[in-house]
């Protein structure tokens, strides 16, 4: 009976679409060296503006990759980190510790989490519902926090030394970090993923959906504040449209880095930084091709459209099933 | 067309099926399989899941195309482009899911695709449309079910009949019934018998497609076994015998028992667990009894008797109006956390949708639940320790996968209940109820569920298995629970004398 | 599903090859400088003038390649694009955006890319900060004085028409943006120097000034007349909210004889007053649009820039890049002013118009190349910006 063999070519199949952003994202890095060195680019400049540009990105989307897996969706991750920006922006401002302004982003951003879910889990909501009425509270609040002392804006100053890639990189190696040992190796990942696949079967297999739903956002408030921090160094003047465009984003970049919409058990977290990675690896890519074409950013959004359809193709396949019978 | 037979002659070829083969990808889902239908037969197909049942008569129905091979339909070459192009022209098929409209009328479902009949100056007539389909259902025995009715409020089995409604309507020549026995208690299934001794009478043809080995002996004038793709055997009525029929079906001998041996009740003294006048409103009406250690209690009904809630009321997925669920030291099964903590488990009758994450692999199922087992400090979870468990759970029930990674959507019916049942003995419990455990799954795993409860009892286990088939509730359980509108009407104890008529009388 | 799938994986194929093919295309183009212009706006009529300059006659009349970003929204936007320019080899940047300039001028220093602001200034104390910075080039365009001086005129221009009537709309007031600021206290001062009129009590323009920065907004309650009237203030953009949309009406159904318009008022106000004797005093730039409002009676006043206002900063830009920036005596980068044009008439809005087309600029090539060379001095630069070429 070859039934089994049939099988493993599945399997097989199964692990080589999984791999697919993997190879996407050696693809665009090979395209951008290889346009790079025809545009004569500065790569020194460029990788720098790679990392600047993915790190925050890449942070609040792993963070949010625990609520994308329960098949959640949270729209507020962008004021929420607009909120933390503003807070840490203010305490630093305030007492001039980076610590304190530190503790103060995440404490923000897990205090609005938190009141998203454990709304959620009271009146018995999708989160995603709480999260609509959650988006609108936190910009409220940031424009309050932003025009509290006159002015458009809370300016930072003092903190560009700290702007440099290294203390990106070194949070997201340790958030990552952090991220992939309760996804993988802790019951806690285990039953995110499986109330995302099925929360049916979860529920009858004593998993508290509003436990998980909790912690899930717990993990994605932690991204969030990090990313606000981030945010705040980075940016030094925080205006109402600071991290306006990271929560489409992070759904953008999720895609791209593999993981299912609908979440579940083949989620991953590394979607989150491979998929940040490349979409700004080819927002750099069109950059340069098309900087001075007339139009270039609506044939650069054109493209970036293509792109995320087809990887929502590509990651489609590997959940449907041929009709098999019995 | 249906309207130019004029006479139905018996004995007359209806339908030739010669060297049909089909594929999915690598795997061939029908070899070379030819068959002749004649007038007046009632035709039963029989396999293990994936064993091609499905695909032939689905091929025949129009749903789909073979990849090879030639039917003939009335002498003519038969080549159907859709369902509905089939049953217009004279093969109707009654499928395996459900098919009908939630959110419209009785009348709309059964007349859909077809209200212009009704309709004047593009205004449809109520009354007409709902006395057709009114007319309609009694013509198939069907009268608790008008045509006003919102789809939305029928049952399960309601909108399975509605569906064989739509279908008899049509008056095929060739009527293919696909596993619907399955969704139908036995008013349901006696609508549907009548109207297969109709068909035969007339002189047209079934082709009756079931798992269930004494349905399709009663029901059928011949039955063809499939394998693998493979045409294996037909047998002819004389011929029937059960033990012959699985054998053809696995491809070699049963080892061992089918149900259980012996005859004596048995159990040890202690409660394991306590239902106590528990009522859940609209479903259970104040039901009470004991589980013993070392017994295997039946619960048995029709299908609406309220045992299934009953089942979910027990594991703490459905809090009780009224009553409680305890356990020996008087814990009160409150959730499934509780329910999971004090080692029982719980097996839904909805497999798919409540047991397993289809998406999610063997490991991925079978771990879930047993995680305590080897999680180091109940927390952190490593990769070898994790597949060594699930590996002994795939061993253990012989799980046919190509390795603990493999999807469980991509499993056969009986391997994913293996996978459930993994999912609930690896970790250890106690207590297990087991909601129509062997539904939709095909003998060999049969067997081994059975083999598996009498391993299990013999380890002093609870085991409470709520089933709608009387032949394995009486064959597997040491005290018989009989339920009828939510309230126990009966309790037999294991004995060789018992008798389906007498148990039946307290279902009805 | 299998030929889907090829088709996609064809698909996603062809657009890399299809960027592969443009990326080499596109090189093979004489090595020219790079030049990385950030905007906030990218599709208004303004920023579409400037970008024609550059883009269809500087870059036709000298070695220079303009990359231009995208419309940034705030401070975190305008360093990537930085970043992007820097990475795509640009040599300067001239920066039309200014949600953080402090933190524009501080990456391109560190980078070592020039600077340079277009149509704006620093204000003072942004300017000592950073005027010794050796990649900062400086600013050009109208300074903090010439923006309140606009405003001013706008009103005087207005009372000596014997208008007594007014509205006033603030534009950025509720954001404290400097310049409209600065315009809106010129009106007010302008009132005020009635011998009737104050506002807040006061009638110092240092004084105005000052309460227009705290209120964030002008507070009709404070201004106290005998001869004028202040009968409406509108401020801000938000075209979405139903409170600023019924304020904007609540202006326009006052009636006042003309709305005193710190900027953009055409694009709030011109759909409103149409039917009714509403006129628009505004300062914006030279564009079609404002032909039409001023062909058809709906504006009667603009104070504008014009396209190659921003020809002077390139010019600057260049001289940086080719290692000769033109700096202050004291060595210091140029904070040079620009006046607007005044146009009070259809055919002086026309005549503006054809003196500054993108074929034929007022700073064309010839005035350019006075002050691009190795050896512009300061004194000469600073004529040639503040020379005035208003049209005769």
């Amino acid at each position: 009976m070859d039934k089994a063999k049939t099988n493993d070519k599945y399997s097989r199949r199964q692990k080589i679409i999984s791999l697919t952003p993997i190879i996407g994202l050696v693809l665009l890095l090979a395209l951008y060296v290889v346009i790079g060195l025809i545009k004569d680019i500065n790569f020194k400049a460029g990788f720098e503006a790679i990392v600047n540009q993915s790190v925050i990105l890449a942070i609040v989307a792993t963070g949010a990759i625990f609520i994308f897996t329960l098949g959640s969706f949270d729209i507020s991750l962008g004021a929420s980190t607009l909120v933390s920006a503003c807070a840490g922006g203010l305490i630093y401002n305030a007492t001039g510790s980076v610590w304190l302004m530190l503790v103060a982003c995440v404490a923000v951003s897990l205090i609005a989490s938190l009141i998203s879910s454990v709304l959620g889990s009271i009146f018995n909501l999708p989160v995603f519902v709480t999260t609509v009425a959650m988006m609108s509270v936190l910009s409220a609040i940031s424009e309050m926090l932003i025009t509290g002392k006159g002015g458009n804006q809370i300016r930072i100053t003092g903190l560009s030394g700290l702007e440099n890639i290294w203390l990106k990189l070194i949070v997201l190696a340790i958030f990552s970090a952090l991220c992939v040992f309760v996804f993988e190796f802790t019951k806690i990942g285990r039953r995110q993923k499986a109330l995302g696949g099925n929360p049916v079967c979860a529920k009858l297999t004593g998993i508290s959906v509003k436990k998980y739903a909790i912690l899930a956002f717990v993990m994605a408030g932690i991204g969030i504040g990090l990313g606000g921090f981030l945010t705040a160094i980075r940016a030094s003047t925080i205006t109402s449209g600071t991290a306006g465009d990271i929560g489409m984003n992070i759904f953008i970049a999720i895609v791209f880095g593999g993981m299912p919409i609908s979440g579940g058990p083949r989620s991953r977290i590394y979607a989150a930084i491979i998929g940040s990675f490349s979409i700004k690896i080819l927002s750099q890519i069109l950059t340069m091709l098309l900087a001075a074409v007339p139009g270039a950013n609506g044939i650069a959004q054109m493209v970036r459209a293509v792109f995320f359809l087809a990887m929502v193709y590509l990651a489609s396949i590997n959940y449907r099933t041929k009709m098999l019978p019995r | 067309m249906v309207s130019s037979v004029k006479e139905r002659v018996r004995g007359e070829v209806l339908l030739t099926v010669s060297d049909m083969t089909k594929t999915f990808g690598p795997v061939t889902a029908l070899n070379n399989v030819s068959m002749t239908l004649r007038r007046g037969d009632v035709l039963g197909l029989i396999g293990e899941n994936g064993s091609g049942k499905s695909t032939v008569s689905s091929i025949i129905a129009g749903m789909q195309k073979a990849d090879r091979g030639e039917m003939t339909f009335l002498g003519e070459k038969w080549d159907p482009q859709s369902m509905l192009d089939a049953l217009e022209r004279g093969v109707g098929m009654i499928v395996q899911e459900s098919g009908t409209i939630p959110g419209i009328s009785v009348a709309e479902n059964i007349f859909l695709g077809e209200l212009y009949q009704f309709s004047k100056f593009g205004i449809v007539s109520r009354k007409k449309l709902n006395d057709a389909a009114n007319a309609v259902l009694k013509n198939i025995g069907v009268e608790n079910v008008s045509g006003d009715m919102p789809m939305i409020s029928l049952d399960f089995q309601a909108r399975k009949l509605i569906e064989i409604a739509k279908v008899v309507m049509k008056e095929p020549e060739i009527l293919i019934v696909d596993e619907t026995t399955t969704a139908l208690s036995q008013h349901g299934r006696e609508v549907l018998y009548k109207i297969v001794d109709r068909y035969r009478s007339e002189n047209r043809a079934v082709i009756f497609i079931s798992h269930d080995l004494d349905e399709i002996m009663e029901v059928c004038d011949t039955l063809t076994v499939l394998r693998d793709g493979n045409m294996i055997r037909t047998f002819e009525k004389s011929e029937f015998d059960p033990d012959d029929i699985r054998t053809s079906m696995i491809g070699r001998e049963m080892q061992g028992d089918y149900y259980r041996s012996d005859f004596v009740p048995s159990w040890d003294e202690d409660v394991a667990l306590n239902v106590d006048n528990v009522v859940v409103t609209g479903h259970v009406n104040g039901v009470s009894l004991e589980v013993h250690r070392g017994e295997i209690l039946g619960i048995g009904g029709l299908s609406h008797c309220g045992m299934h809630t009953l089942g979910k009321t027990m594991f703490g997925a459905v809090a009780p109006d009224g009553g409680k669920v305890t356990l020996s030291d008087g814990t009160e099964v409150k959730n499934e956390f509780v329910a999971m903590k004090n080692m029982l488990g719980y097996v839904s009758k909805d497999r798919d949708n409540e047991s397993l994450i289809l998406s999610a692999s063997v490991k991925d199922n079978i771990a879930i639940a047993g995680m305590e087992k080897y999680a180091v400090n109940n927390f952190l979870i490593l990769d070898g320790r994790e597949k060594k468990y699930v590996d002994e759970q795939i061993d253990g029930l012989s799980i046919k996968c190509s390795s603990r990674d493999q999807a469980v959507q991509t499993l056969s019916g009986g391997n994913k209940q293996k996978v459930v049942f993994g999912k609930w003995v690896g970790r250890g419990s106690e207590i297990l109820i087991l909601d129509c455990p062997t539904r939709g799954v095909d003998i060999g795993v049969k067997q081994a569920m059975y083999q598996l409860m009498v391993k299990l009892k013999s380890e002093g286990k609870s085991i409470i298995m709520i089933s709608e088939e009387l032949p394995e509730l009486m064959g597997m359980s040491d005290r018989l629970i009989i339920m009828k509108d939510g309230k126990v009407t009966k309790e037999f104890l294991r004995s060789s004398e018992l008798s389906d008529a007498e148990i039946i009388k307290y279902m009805i | 599903m299998k030929s889907l799938k090829k088709i996609a994986s064809l698909v996603l194929a062809l657009a890399f090859v299809a960027i592969a093919v443009f990326a080499l295309a596109s090189c093979g183009e004489a090595k020219k400088v790079k030049i990385g212009v950030i905007v906030a706006d990218a599709t208004g009529s303004e920023a579409l003038s400037f970008r024609n300059y550059y883009k269809e006659y500087i870059e036709k009349n000298y070695n220079v390649e303009f990359l231009y970003s995208d419309a940034l929204t705030d401070a975190e936007a305008e360093k990537a694009a930085i970043e992007n320019f820097i990475t795509s080899g640009c040599k300067a940047i001239i920066s039309l955006a200014s949600a953080d300039r402090p933190a524009q001028i501080e990456q391109c220093e560190k980078a070592g890319v020039y600077y340079a602001v277009a149509s704006g200034v620093l204000n003072d104390e942004e300017y000592a900060k950073y005027k010794s910075y050796k990649y900062y080039v400086g600013a050009i365009g109208p300074s903090l004085d010439v923006e309140y001086q606009t405003g001013y005129e706008m009103a005087k221009a207005q009372i000596a028409q014997g208008k007594t009537k007014f509205a006033i709309y603030g534009a950025g007031v509720g954001y404290r943006i400097d310049m409209h600021v600065q315009r809106t206290a010129g009106m007010l001062a302008a009132l005020c120097e009635d011998d009737t009129t104050t506002y807040g009590g006061v009638s110092i323009p240092g004084a105005i000034i000052g309460s227009l920065y705290t209120d964030g907004e002008v507070s009709l309650s404070k201004f106290q007349s005998s001869k004028y009237e202040l009968v409406g203030y509108h401020a801000l953009w938000n075209f979405g909210d139903a409170t600023w949309q019924a304020n904007l009406a609540s202006v326009v159904a006052a009636d006042p004889e003309v709305i005193l318009c710190a900027g953009t008022g055409l694009s709030v106000f011109g759909q409103a007053v149409s039917g009714t004797s509403v006129k628009i005093c505004d300062i914006d730039s030279f564009t079609s649009d404002y032909a039409t409002a001023m062909q058809n009676g709906t504006v009667t006043y603009l104070a504008g820039k014009y396209a190659s206002s921003i020809g002077p900063i390139f010019a600057a830009v260049l001289d940086a890049v080719n290692g000769h920036a033109v700096k202050t005596e004291a060595g210091e980068a140029l904070a040079l002013g620009q006046s607007y044009w005044v146009a009070t008439s259809h055919a002086q809005f026309e005549k503006f118009q054809s003196a500054d087309s993108v074929s034929n600029p007022i700073f064309n090539k010839t005035l350019l190349d006075t002050v691009i060379g190795d050896n512009v001095s300061y004194t000469t630069f600073k004529t040639f910006v503040e020379t005035d070429r208003t049209p005769e």
